[in-house]
């Protein structure tokens, strides 16, 4: 078939060119901006530096702390709300009193903005007068430092992270599961298959797709945090929770320097495109099914 | 709509009117039908002046469109539109410490000439001369203090007494005092409560240590200087204070949870603005309300390079790119000016006037005379480089941020801690 017999083309082609143009002038303009020392405390003084942003980047340890930070985060995020949301879902499947109750409550996270969520978790682990810590003062367990301590802080933001997100994953999960044939799990236990193993061997390889597709969201998602560091924790204390997103954020509207600034979005841009084609790759894999 | 022509030659033509006197009744209403955008900040000071504006407009024809946002997002938001030359704001509120900035990228324009042709809007005299002088360059004026406050020492008046404890006035005092609460109750009531976070809130609190040890931020070089002797003592007193005495989780604390901590009686002293003493004596937010005292932050060092009082002022300031200069001047000055102080401690709790006709009414003393005495004190030892003033102030504040919470954290040692800024701070004056 010759491409003159699609006349579809004259629609979509201005429109991925139209796509394509824009990224790539906008692309290059941030690679053009890095490459200066452009400063708002400095405006229409800046100069070419060449490479020497990527070279403090390189040499500063913040950042690289900052990005180990972020890998972490991202895959701890993901990976708990991936296996929570999954775990949810398999229980929901079943018959229970409140079942559309409790489904309609879990949508609630997901619909609060995150400035609400934050402040509500900083509400919580407040260390005087969280209920978080009374929670734990009822079990006898002295007050923990939720926000203040370097080794605690991250996984009180993760546990946010965590609760607004896990229901999101429950919808998309909860979609597959509803569109996924119920035959073959019917014929297998039918053949005597047990419950666990109708699971593990029937309903998770049909739902693999659909996972792989809520773990790509969802890491590209924490690579890009930021409203809960910035409610919760600024990144403090001591840096504990500075992921190198909230670095470049500091870096541009703190300390105004926005080649500088530039240089670590893109640096984390092409780390996380690397990252996730890989993943990508990974999980669908082209000799697959399709 | 006005075009930008147009709008230059009828303020010319205001300019021309009003330099002869009883030539047109234009006179009475010089900028009638000026629009004016003005940037401020989320503060009792805007509220009280947002109130007001009909009678500025009344009176001089200006229309002013008031936008708010909060103080930690105004600078970034000031300096994006102040960089691309957008002349969206005419007038803008910032906190001083930028003004060297300002002045070097001539984003910020003088107001004497103006100030002196509206002389009835302005009385330089009547300023806190402490305030006022912060917006001297060179000997011209670039701004008008909207708001101001220091630092002092708040203690409670009821608990000292029962543990048999005098006024604090040293930093071992302060020490002992926290020790002596903090066993008494059992850890109940924290010894001393102060701003840990990470960032300006922490540095805002700890400077008060580093100048009252003999310390500074920078030396005479102009070079980054934290980890000298004094310093270190410093960041050492700082948090053993906050380790041993502090409230639980004090290095994620904001201003809004120290002084909630304070209002709620759940620490013997803390260590912070003068503002918290108007949320102290307010008996609907406080449980503490009549029970605090207030003293100066001490001084340890015999010879220090500064004081260790603070001297936050929040002036309004002009952009260069303000197609109204004139007008945007004479709002500043109005927006300052004593009848609209005096007039705003009636409609809103502004405990930051920088009048003094405000300051000494019978108003002010009313209301925050618990620790009207103690404010004044401060504010006249006020160290106006108590934060640098240099343009890259925010960066020098972010990196001695992370040292004191380093610090505070057990992560390092004080002396580590602060050679590590140093490092940082020296890398980006150097750019």
């Amino acid at each position: 078939m010759t491409t003159l017999a699609d006349p579809t083309r004259y629609f979509h082609r201005p429109i991925v060119a139209a796509l394509g143009v824009v990224s790539v002038i906008l692309t290059a303009y941030v690679v053009w901006l890095t490459l200066r020392d452009v400063s708002l405390l400095r405006a229409g003084q800046d100069a070419f530096v060449g490479a020497d942003n990527y070279l403090r980047l390189w040499n500063d340890p913040r950042a690289i702390s900052a990005l180990v930070r972020t890998a972490l985060f991202t895959v701890l995020a993901t990976g708990i709300e991936v296996a929570l949301g999954l775990a949810i879902v398999l229980f929901l499947d079943r018959d229970f009193a409140l079942r559309r109750l409790v489904r309609a409550l879990l949508l609630v996270p997901i619909i609060m903005t995150p400035v609400v969520v934050g402040l509500t978790w900083r509400f919580i682990f407040d260390p005087a007068t969280g209920m978080a810590n009374y929670a734990l003062s009822v079990l006898g367990i002295g007050p923990v430092d939720w926000l203040g301590s370097t080794e605690v802080a991250i996984f009180s933001v993760l546990i946010a992270d965590v609760w607004q997100w896990t229901p999101f994953v429950v919808l998309l999960v909860m979609a597959g599961l509803e569109s996924a044939p119920t035959d073959p799990l019917d014929a297998a236990r039918v053949d005597g298959a047990r419950e666990w193993q109708v699971t593990w061997y029937i309903l998770l390889p049909m739902l693999r797709r659909v996972l792989a597709v809520v773990a790509l969201i969802r890491a590209i998602d924490s690579i890009k945090a930021f409203d809960l560091f910035y409610i919760m924790t600024r990144g403090g204390p001591a840096l504990s929770t500075e992921t190198l997103n909230y670095y470049g954020y500091v870096a541009a509207f703190t300390n105004f320097d926005i080649s500088y600034a530039l240089t670590i979005a893109l640096v984390l841009t092409v780390f996380t495109n690397v990252a996730l084609l890989t993943m990508y790759g990974v999980l669908f894999p082209k000799s697959g099914e399709r | 709509m006005i075009s930008r022509r147009n709008l230059l030659a009828a303020t010319a033509a205001v300019g021309i009117l009003a330099a002869f006197p009883g030539s047109s009744v234009a006179q009475d209403k010089p900028f009638d039908g000026v629009q004016l955008s003005v940037l401020m900040e989320g503060h009792p000071t805007t509220d009280a002046i947002s109130k007001m504006l009909p009678a500025f407009t009344e009176a001089t024809g200006i229309d002013v469109q008031l936008e708010v946002v909060p103080e930690q997002d105004i600078t970034a938001k000031t300096l994006l539109e102040f960089s691309s030359k957008s002349g969206r704001y005419d007038v803008v509120q910032n906190n001083i410490i930028y003004v060297p900035g300002f002045v070097a990228s001539n984003y910020i324009v003088p107001l004497d000439d103006t100030l002196a042709k509206y002389a009835q809007y302005f009385d330089k005299a009547d300023f806190v001369p402490g305030y006022f002088n912060t917006n001297v360059v060179d000997g011209k004026t670039y701004g008008l203090p909207v708001y101001g406050e220091s630092t002092f020492l708040m203690y409670r008046k009821d608990l000292f007494q029962e543990y048999g404890l005098s006024e604090p006035k040293s930093f071992e005092d302060i020490e002992a005092a926290a020790k002596t609460v903090s066993e008494k109750t059992n850890k109940e009531i924290a010894g001393i409560t102060m701003r840990g976070q990470q960032g300006i809130q922490g540095v805002y609190v700890w400077a008060a240590y580093l100048w009252g040890f003999g310390g500074s931020f920078l030396d005479e070089s102009g070079k980054s200087a934290l980890a000298t002797p004094e310093g270190i003592a410093a960041l050492e007193a700082f948090t053993k204070v906050l380790r041993e005495y502090g409230p639980v989780g004090v290095a994620n604390f904001g201003w809004e949870e120290n002084r909630l901590l304070f209002q709620q009686g759940k620490a013997a002293m803390t260590l912070d603005a003068t503002v918290n003493g108007a949320f102290n004596e307010d008996p609907a937010v406080s449980t503490v309300a009549g029970k605090v005292g207030y003293v100066p932050v001490p001084m340890k060092s015999a010879s220090p390079k500064g004081g260790s009082s603070s001297l936050a002022v929040h002036s309004l300031y002009v952009s260069a790119d303000s197609q109204n200069q004139e007008a945007a001047a004479v709002f500043a000055a109005w927006a300052t000016a004593k009848e609209q102080q005096v007039k705003s401690l009636e409609t809103d709790p502004n405990s930051g006037v920088t009048s003094l006709t405000a300051l000494n009414g019978e108003a002010f003393g009313k209301r925050y005379g618990a620790f009207k005495d103690a404010m004044l004190a401060a504010i006249n030892q006020g160290n106006p480089q108590y934060l640098p003033t240099i343009d890259k102030a925010n960066e020098v504040i972010n990196n001695t941020g992370i040292a004191v919470s380093k610090a505070l954290a057990g992560a390092s040692s004080a002396a580590d801690a602060l050679k590590e800024a140093d490092t940082a701070n020296n890398a980006a004056l150097a750019r």
